[in-house]
């Protein structure tokens, strides 16, 4: 993507009044000394894979099983994941990526933390970090391999920019060996982290 | 992860909540649909750790709020409900004598 900072990233939608006030509450309750933003963020942290990224999950394995759905998702996010009865106020403008054998995707939000809720749920703490969101730019390669993805140096990365107008979901390459998978069991592969682009599904072993 | 050690389950924080204020969900998953949200519910959590309060004390608060609150139409469910969450938690630390009501949590806010 542009290597402009400053690509239209402002929020067109001020934070509302009641997000300032949940704010205002916990600067005042860190202030008190009754919690700390570190506190705060570990329940969210705990309770994130609570929430789970199984919506997007069901997208990504219906795309897998169903190839004009595959082509309705990468030609209008928005529209194909309201199919799916998902959607919401910060899903405006889905647009959703597609790994192949020679281009890997990953998102980030370079300015603040621009995330596709209603696919992903609560994003994850590291991707609102300083490091992520300045490094993911500069050098993917290496912030991925990291994380723990190893990409063949033939195979291209795209780093997608997201921002409050437009939130990108990766999809995934199916895995070897899932010929026989059902969709609830293909969707059971699909992690959070794959369709950030910070991983990929992990192929099912022999013995499963 | 360590200073969440001790936090509660989300069952545990759901079996407390049910019948008058469930936390809001979408087809079994939590609904949060702006990064406040997630934090009041956190803030809720941590504040309860560190004052020894339980949760039969914060429902009765959060309830109370819920029913408090004036209904807004153009607000969604989730709006409304971690918007009385926030009122809840100020009215437990002020029930607590740790921290005054701001304005906010009280009958008006526009």
């Amino acid at each position: 993507m542009s290597d402009d900072p400053d690509h239209g990233h402002h929020h067109p939608r001020p934070d509302s009044e009641v997000a300032l006030r949940a704010r205002a509450l916990e600067a005042l309750l860190v202030s008190k000394g009754l919690v700390s933003t570190d506190a705060v963020d570990a329940i969210i942290e705990l309770y994130e894979r609570d929430v789970g990224p199984k919506n997007g999950a069901r997208v990504v394995a219906r795309a897998w099983t169903d190839p004009a759905y595959r082509e309705r998702l990468l030609a209008d996010g928005t529209k194909a994941i309201a199919e799916l009865g998902f959607g919401g106020a910060e899903a405006d403008d889905l647009v959703a990526v597609a790994n192949t054998a020679t281009v890997h995707n990953v998102v980030v939000c370079t300015l603040c933390s621009c995330y596709p809720w209603a696919v992903l749920g609560l994003p994850p703490v590291w991707y609102k970090s300083l490091p992520y969101r300045a490094r993911m730019v500069a050098e993917p390669r290496a912030v991925l391999r990291e994380l723990g993805l190893e990409l063949p140096d033939e195979v291209e990365v795209r780093v997608w920019d997201s921002s409050a107008e437009v939130r990108y979901l990766v999809v995934p390459m199916r895995p070897a060996g899932t010929d026989g998978l059902s969709e609830d069991a293909l969707a059971a592969l699909v992690t959070r982290d794959c369709m950030i682009g910070t991983g990929v599904p992990p192929t099912p072993g022999p013995a499963t | 992860m360590s200073e969440a050690g001790g936090a509660p389950r989300l069952a545990d924080l759901d079996a407390a909540l049910a019948g008058q204020a469930p936390l809001p969900r979408d087809n079994g998953e939590l609904v949060f649909e702006e990064p406040w949200q997630g934090r009041a519910l956190g803030m809720g959590v941590v504040v309860l750790e560190r004052t020894g309060a339980t949760w039969a004390e914060f429902r009765r608060h959060l309830v109370d709020a819920i029913r408090r609150r004036p209904h807004d139409p153009g607000e969604s469910a989730a709006t409304a409900y971690y918007a009385a969450w926030l009122d809840a938690v100020e009215a437990l630390l002020a029930e607590k004598g740790l921290v005054a009501r701001s304005g906010a949590a009280g009958a008006e806010t526009p």
